[in-house]
């Protein structure tokens, strides 16, 4: 009698079961970039002279990576509005790293990065402020949350606080994704996130992503997050603890609702993603290879929204075990900054694709201390770009883990700069004919 | 919700804690509390969890534990609450090896092994909930209506996102539940072969 009255308890969680599997959302396709048909080309009338481009030189990097340089159009155009460099707002904090961005409804952009004594020390705090592009200037930092708000909001120890990145929801609220830690390295991570009603001046309570199966460790966060057609967020993630690899995480609100794994093994992590179309899309990621194996940015692609991703041939660009990130603009520009060296991080680079090509061409060298010897070099790591209009670009990045350097680069000096990489193309192609 | 969510995952973890204060006291006494007993002292104890006690200690107990061992199944928690407070049948061997073997086949693909995540199963897929079903029916028919119980609560626990997961896999299955049911498995193997020795002692030819 009581196994018969435990079949039917069975019965009704299997009805309860089959109900909440259908009421799933299905998976949607990608959220496509508005784009413009790219005019990049054509020269519009009263622009600038162009930035001249010269032939290769120097690093060896450079020459593995196939790529032609641009001689810095800071020096060469003079009418075109040039990129402005400035910092973000010191918090007296010794250690600052993973900086990242989200443009505000005013226009204005809104960045995130963790301080404290050191990384992964209890006193990291994630911290905020906003540019507001008007005045070209930064607001003083606010703190977001630290270590102990995490603690409480989360209802379980925290050791310590992570990469922050945020995300704009489809209901227009803004969501903070932060990598928190309870025991362990960086390996020990999992993502919580937090909502903001007013433009992330406050936030609500955090909560706690589920992503693996293991105490839910090692699950962290870097690159911004990508859209859905139907308004949920997909949040590119990676594991770098059994497995080094990439996940692409599909959130509801403040949970974990599905995910397709973008990699394997042990060789690539925080995946970049740059979308085609509303099936097509391909990752960049940091590479972790062993020693002996190539120094290249691994590749994924989907064709399927992310349903599935195959690994692609590797980018042809060094690549030193270092974040990248990656942008598309409205005109279909391609932009990405990197450390395009095989060991280090004492060089960084924006690389702009060539319309209608998979080849990658340096632009603009950001930092370069590869003249000075190894002792005196600096890191120049962890980029994040942003665009506020589709059209220009915001780039932050950690300056030496004691400063965040934050550049502005004008839509016009975006536009500038493909329009020569284009007819730079032009040439080349008519010149090996 | 999300609010008592987070309480009823401390309260739940607080009761598991408790549980096991029990089970450590009862390997240590001679005889067996009576279930009335044991009871009312997991509650007890379960508050000594639950509550912050202060000190340098922002918060309670079971928050520190919970983040080391996250939210535990509700299959472990029910197993082992039903196993320390009740005394129901001893659970088979069989489901012991049942769990290895999921676990052996589920762990490695699911932290990185290759392209394929049998964890993204758990977020929504009929067959996955099918096999947990099949499963639960094989444990009923195999008379440990416990397991019954215990799976069925489990899938309703995920269909109404009692916890922080909505992945499947996390109400039915976790580490410690692959660990103990190895350490138990292996337990009963080295029982079996002491049983075995001694009785071929016994009536060994003289």
């Amino acid at each position: 009698m009581s196994r018969l009255i435990a079949f039917c308890f069975l019965l009704l969680a299997a009805v309860l079961g089959f109900l909440h599997i259908d009421s799933r959302p299905i998976w949607a396709p990608f959220s496509e970039p508005s784009q413009e048909i790219s005019q990049a080309s054509e020269s519009e009338e009263g622009q600038a002279p162009a930035p001249a481009l010269i032939a290769d030189p120097v690093t060896k990097a450079d020459k593995a990576a196939k790529v032609t340089k641009i001689a810095s159009p800071i020096a060469s155009s003079i009418s075109t509005p040039q990129p402005k460099f400035d910092w973000l707002p010191s918090t007296e904090a010794p250690s600052v790293h993973a900086a990242s961005l989200v443009t505000l409804k005013d226009g204005s952009v809104r960045a995130f990065w963790f301080a404290g004594s050191r990384e992964g020390a209890p006193d990291v705090v994630i911290n905020s402020a906003v540019f507001d592009p008007k005045t070209a200037s930064w607001s003083d930092p606010t703190v977001v949350i630290d270590r102990m708000g995490m603690e409480i909001g989360l209802s379980r120890y925290i050791a310590k606080l992570g990469n922050p990145v945020p995300a704009r929801l489809a209901d227009g609220r803004l969501q903070l994704f932060v990598v928190t830690v309870s025991m362990g390295g960086w390996a020990g991570s999992s993502i919580s996130s937090m909502i903001s009603d007013d433009e992330g001046k406050s936030w609500g309570r955090p909560q706690r992503l589920i992503t693996s199966p293991l105490i839910n460790l090692s699950t962290l966060v870097k690159s911004p997050a990508l859209t859905f057609a139907d308004g949920r967020l997909g949040l590119p993630a990676y594991h770098e603890w059994i497995g080094r690899f990439g996940e692409l995480i599909r959130v509801e609100g403040s949970s974990a609702i599905d995910k397709r794994r973008m990699s394997s093994g042990r060789d690539s992590i925080q995946p970049a993603i740059f979308i085609d179309d509303a099936q097509k899309a391909s990752a960049f990621f940091r590479q972790t290879r062993a020693s002996s194996q190539a120094k290249k940015i691994p590749v994924s692609i989907t064709t399927n929204a992310g349903q599935s991703w195959q690994v692609a041939d590797d980018l042809d660009i060094a690549n030193p075990n270092s974040a990248i990130a990656a942008l598309s603009l409205k005109n279909g520009t391609r932009i990405m900054v990197l450390n395009n060296i095989e060991a280090g991080r004492h060089r960084l680079v924006m690389v702009m694709n060539r319309s209608g090509s998979s080849e990658w061409t340096v632009v603009q060298v950001l930092e370069d201390d590869e003249a000075l010897p190894n002792e005196q070099r600096r890191e120049f790591s962890y980029p994040f770009l942003l665009s506020a209009d589709g059209g220009d670009a915001h780039l932050v990045y950690t300056w030496d883990r004691k400063k965040i350097r934050h550049i502005y680069f004008p839509a016009a000096w975006l536009k500038q700069t493909q329009s020569e990489l284009d007819k730079q193309s032009l040439v080349d192609s008519e010149g090996a004919r | 919700m999300d609010n008592f969510m987070q309480h009823f995952a401390l309260i739940e973890l607080s009761f598991t804690c408790a549980v096991l204060m029990i089970w450590l006291i009862q390997k240590m006494m001679p005889f067996q509390l009576p279930v009335v007993a044991r009871i009312i002292f997991a509650i007890l104890f379960a508050n000594l969890f639950f509550w912050p006690l202060g000190f340098s200690m922002a918060l309670p107990l079971s928050a520190y534990v919970r983040g080391l061992t996250g939210d535990l199944s509700v299959v472990t928690s029910l197993l082992l609450w039903t196993s320390v407070l009740l005394n129901p049948k001893p659970i088979p061997l069989g489901f012991k090896w049942a769990m290895i073997v999921i676990a052996i086949a589920f762990y490695p693909f699911a932290l990185g092994v290759g392209m394929m995540d049998p964890y993204a199963w758990g977020y929504g897929s009929i067959a996955l909930l099918i096999a947990v079903l099949i499963f639960a029916i094989a444990c009923g028919v195999a008379n440990w209506t416990r397991a019954v119980w215990i799976l069925a609560i489990a899938i309703i626990a995920w269909s109404v996102h009692w916890h922080e997961s909505t992945n499947l896999w996390d109400y039915v299955l976790d580490p410690f539940l692959a660990i103990w049911a190895l350490w138990a498995a292996l337990y009963a193997i080295g029982q079996k072969r002491k049983e075995k020795a001694r009785s071929g002692y016994l009536f060994r030819a003289g």
